[in-house]
């Protein structure tokens, strides 16, 4: 119950001061002919990390074609380069490859000792100009997929964020990103090769680097262009289905030991004004239910906490509850009654500052290494941030005011859907 | 507060020397960790490290302190480390906030972590913070104020701690090793201690160990990430007790017969561990390193590709960890039905280490061990951590952080050779490790069947 005290205190002082600017490196973008590059340098690094994003994401996937995405990137790490597996060789040269798959697209994560990213992203551009669709890869590719989409499924969080995203967009977006086990076992090798051929142009394809920037790096970014073919890229609606006022609910059941609910809110783009407001809230949504602690309390302790997704077009706020931590009905009722009143007046002065700072702490804390910061400054690059755009999303959270924070609270969160994680019945 | 609280923490704080002196360049009596590394000493005693860095505007400012988790004591009292340093962070001082809020209010994060023989605090914050953030740890934690309140509130955080790291198979199998491997001293007992263990420990005993734990002799501060380099003046300067000695290590007592042990848990785990080199002979240490990468490095050690192609829902965790004497190598391992299977794997892994490497493949591992080492390394957290832990365990510039890919530490992983890594390999793990499984408890009904 002190939880719900502490949150009713914060209300109680709404009513802003300035916080000194942190900021990143400068970042710039050059063009590199075929390709564009985004980059923030440090010419001491000694390991360099690069982005390459490849707009074929969740959202060109075909009606019926959920995990194509995944398994197309798949496929390209496991395509032979070098003697071996491309992510093989990649790790036997001294590096790693990743990839992510989200909404808007798929990106690769490089990284390397500086000296040798070039050679590594080389070895990329080989794989990903002819990759290997032949029935065995794909065979393991789907298999590899299907596991890591089991893992998830035993996640009450991850669950419950993929029922809200289902509902809230209209588009595949909403899609798992690496498919289901079921949808995989339906994709075959033509159609994994139509959505490469439909999706992976030369136009689809920029990349954004942290650490040393080298000549040969240049040409390496730019191989990885000229082995697309040139096409159209083409566009593709970018909608979201309007919440309706009456919160609808959604159920699901797994093999977990406390109710988990996730109650999911549409939010505002990087671009917008609104950006720098809705990670203040974000923040204060995470802290304001939690317990006090004298020490930071990890994810697995936490009872309440937000996630501000801006990965995906439109973007959304998820706040969650831990059934095993709190009681969730309650916390559900005070969530409301919180993100109501927040609509109503202004955040005073001492809390705004609280919570920017919070909001700005936590935004520094999830973008500290190369694979993140290199992400977000291309992500939010191509969301028309700019080419200093890390720097630009810190602006706007800077500028942020109190009448801000009510404006947005009151376009956002008052309508959201529920999606509700339940133990299964004994 | 009571009285008494507010007294101690007066004639305390009026023995606080008023300033920092600034951290100066390298002598010869400290290590050189780097060109870009300043180390000084602290105006009382005690160890300060800064690592300024470009990159994410963010600084982590960490104090490193050696002191047994289970006290200073005869007997040993697991957890006191861990409640005395939740303590110190709890508990309002007589003039300003707990450093908890402090570092929350700039957004950052406080973390507390405790080591058979050493104690972390660290925090992460906007790097335009860190003076103030190390003026207000090093505040805290040279001159630790101890309230009544600060003592419960932080009894009951570290006993949900423990309670929820009961759940965790990798700290239940990692203390049991070290319990069996070790027949006494620090490392024989969790870390943590267990929830009945931190409800026995007094307020009284807990202010002892902080107060002779927790003191600028006994300290290493590193600050790492987007900071000046003169950012350490900001510390305060600690009492000036007459104890201007750090604590010396404590002296372990290893296990003569090792005994597999059997526990219940929710889950069926298994894992094992084998003493190893202490961190003063490098190359044996870094060979040890060497191996654990090899086998066990997430996503693409020998051992792990092959539990994940078979096993991918499988957990498996393997590493060296490098301690003042000896060193242990341990490895955990679960997956269900799947677990002796594991084993298997593991076992096979740890025989074929023991056989020198092809040159190539050696070569081609080597170069990878090194790239994970430098990755390992690329944010302010994970630096500061570095040098800490290298400098608490008395090996400061074998930290691989020190004089990055020009340091002892590559030097000495430059120099292994695939003989040279299978003899370590014979040499510590021809013995019987300490072996620990635990296994589902068994139903009620079953349990009435095999009685």
């Amino acid at each position: 119950m002190r939880t719900w005290l502490g949150a009713a205190a914060l209300l109680a002082l709404l009513g802003a001061a300035p916080t000194p600017a942190a900021r990143y490196p400068t970042a710039f973008a050059t063009d590199l002919g075929v390709t564009k590059l985004i980059a923030e340098t440090d010419a001491d690094a000694a390991i360099s990390g690069a982005q390459i994003f490849v707009a074929a994401g969740l959202d060109r996937e075909p009606k019926n074609g959920n995990g194509v995405a995944a398994l197309v990137a798949e496929c390209i790490t496991r395509t032979p380069v070098a003697g071996a597996a491309l992510r093989d060789a990649v790790a036997a040269s001294g590096g790693t490859l990743t990839y992510t798959v989200d909404g808007r697209s798929v990106h690769y994560y490089l990284e390397a000792r500086s000296e040798h990213l070039d050679a590594l992203v080389a070895m990329f551009a080989q794989g990903l100009a002819a990759p290997d669709f032949s029935a065995p890869t794909i065979a393991l590719a789907r298999q590899s997929l299907a596991a890591r989409e089991t893992a998830f499924e035993t996640n009450p969080l991850s669950v419950g964020i993929q029922m809200f995203r289902r509902s809230y967009y209209a588009t595949s977006a909403g899609q798992p990103a690496l498919g289901s086990t079921a949808s995989l076992a339906l994709l075959s090798s033509s159609d994994v090769a139509a959505f490469y051929r439909a999706n992976y142009k030369r136009g689809a394809v920029f990349s954004s680097v942290v650490g040393k920037l080298t000549p040969g790096l240049d040409e390496a970014l730019k191989q990885v262009a000229r082995g697309l073919p040139d096409g159209p890229v083409i566009a593709v609606a970018e909608r979201a289905r309007a919440i309706p006022a009456s919160a609808p609910r959604i159920v699901a059941h797994r093999d977990v030991s406390a109710p988990w609910i996730v109650v999911g809110f549409a939010a505002p783009a990087p671009n917008s004004r609104d950006f720098g407001a809705m990670l203040v809230l974000e923040s204060l949504l995470s802290d304001a239910f939690e317990r006090s602690s004298a020490t930071t309390i990890g994810f697995l302790e936490r009872s309440v906490g937000a996630f501000y997704l801006y990965d995906s077009t439109p973007a959304s706020l998820v706040v969650y509850v831990n059934g095993s931590q709190v009681d969730p009905a309650l916390a559900l009722r005070e969530l409301l009654i919180v993100s109501h009143s927040l609509s109503t007046r202004p955040l005073g002065a001492e809390p705004l500052r609280h919570f920017k700072a919070a909001a700005e702490g936590q935004f520094l804390s999830d973008s500290v290494n190369l694979s993140d910061r290199a992400y977000l400054l291309g992500a939010f690059s191509s969301q028309g941030l700019g080419d200093d755009s890390i720097n630009a999303a810190l602006g706007s959270l800077e500028r942020t005011t109190g009448g801000d924070v009510q404006r947005v609270a009151k376009n956002y969160l008052q309508r959201y859907i529920v999606a509700l994680v339940l133990p299964r019945q004994q | 507060m009571n009285l008494s609280v507010r007294l101690r923490a007066s004639v305390l704080g009026a023995f606080l020397v008023a300033a920092a002196l600034p951290a100066r360049a390298a002598t010869a009596d400290l290590p050189d960790l780097g060109p870009n590394v300043t180390v000084g000493r602290l105006p009382v005693g005690g160890t300060v490290i800064v690592s300024p860095a470009q990159g994410a505007p963010v600084a982590a400012v960490e104090l490193w302190y050696r002191a047994p988790s289970t006290g200073f004591g005869p007997k040993p009292e697991p957890g006191i480390a861990r409640l005395a340093a939740q303590m110190v962070a709890a508990s309002k001082p007589i003039v300003g906030d707990p450093l908890g809020k402090t570092v929350s209010d700039v957004g950052g994060r406080l973390g507390i972590t405790v080591y058979g023989d050493s104690v972390a605090i660290s925090a992460v914050v906007p790097a335009i913070q860190a003076r103030s953030i190390v003026k207000a740890l090093t505040r805290a934690y040279f001159a630790p104020v101890a309230t009544e309140d600060g003592f419960r509130e932080a009894a009951r955080e570290v006993e949900q701690e423990s309670q929820i790291s009961s759940f965790d198979p990798e700290t239940v199998v990692r203390d049991a090793v070290f319990s069996e491997l070790f027949s006494a001293g620090p490392q024989h007992f969790p870390t943590l201690g267990a929830p009945k263990d931190i409800a026995q420990i007094s307020l009284d005993d807990t202010k002892a160990f902080a107060t002779r734990a927790f003191r600028s002799q006994n300290a290493t501060l590193v600050v790492s990430g987007a900071v000046d380099p003169g950012v350490a003046s900001a510390a305060a300067g600690g009492r000036p007790d007459g104890d201007s000695s750090p604590e010396a290590p404590s002296e372990p007592e290893i296990a003569s017969d090792l005994e597999p042990v059997t526990k219940n848990f929710v889950e069926s785990v298994g894992g094992y561990g084998w003493i190893g080199p202490g961190i003063a002979d490098t190359r044996e240490a870094t060979a040890m390193d060497f191996i654990a990468d090899y086998l066990f490095r997430s996503d693409d050690g020998y051992v792990t590709r092959q539990v994940l192609q078979k096993y991918p829902q499988a957990l498996l965790l393997g590493q060296f960890i490098t301690l003042h004497d000896p060193g242990v190598m341990f490895v955990v391992y679960s997956g269900r039905d799947d677990t002796p299977a594991l084993r298997t794997l593991v076992d096979d892994g740890f025989a074929r280490v023991q056989q020198a490497m092809d040159p190539a493949a050696f070569s081609s591992a080597l170069e990878a061990f090194k790239y994970h080492l430098l990755s390992d390394l690329q944010t302010p957290t994970e630096m500061a951590d570095n040098f800490g832990w290298y400098n608490v365990e008395g090996a400061p510039d074998y930290a691989p952080g020190a004089n990055g890919d020009g340091g002892i530490y590559f030097k000495t992983a430059d120099s292994l050779t695939p003989d040279f890594v299978a003899a370590v390999a014979k040499k510590y793990f021809a013995k019987a490790p300490a072996v620990v499984t635990l296994r589902p408890e068994p139903a009620p009904a079953q349990k009435a069947k095999s009685q």
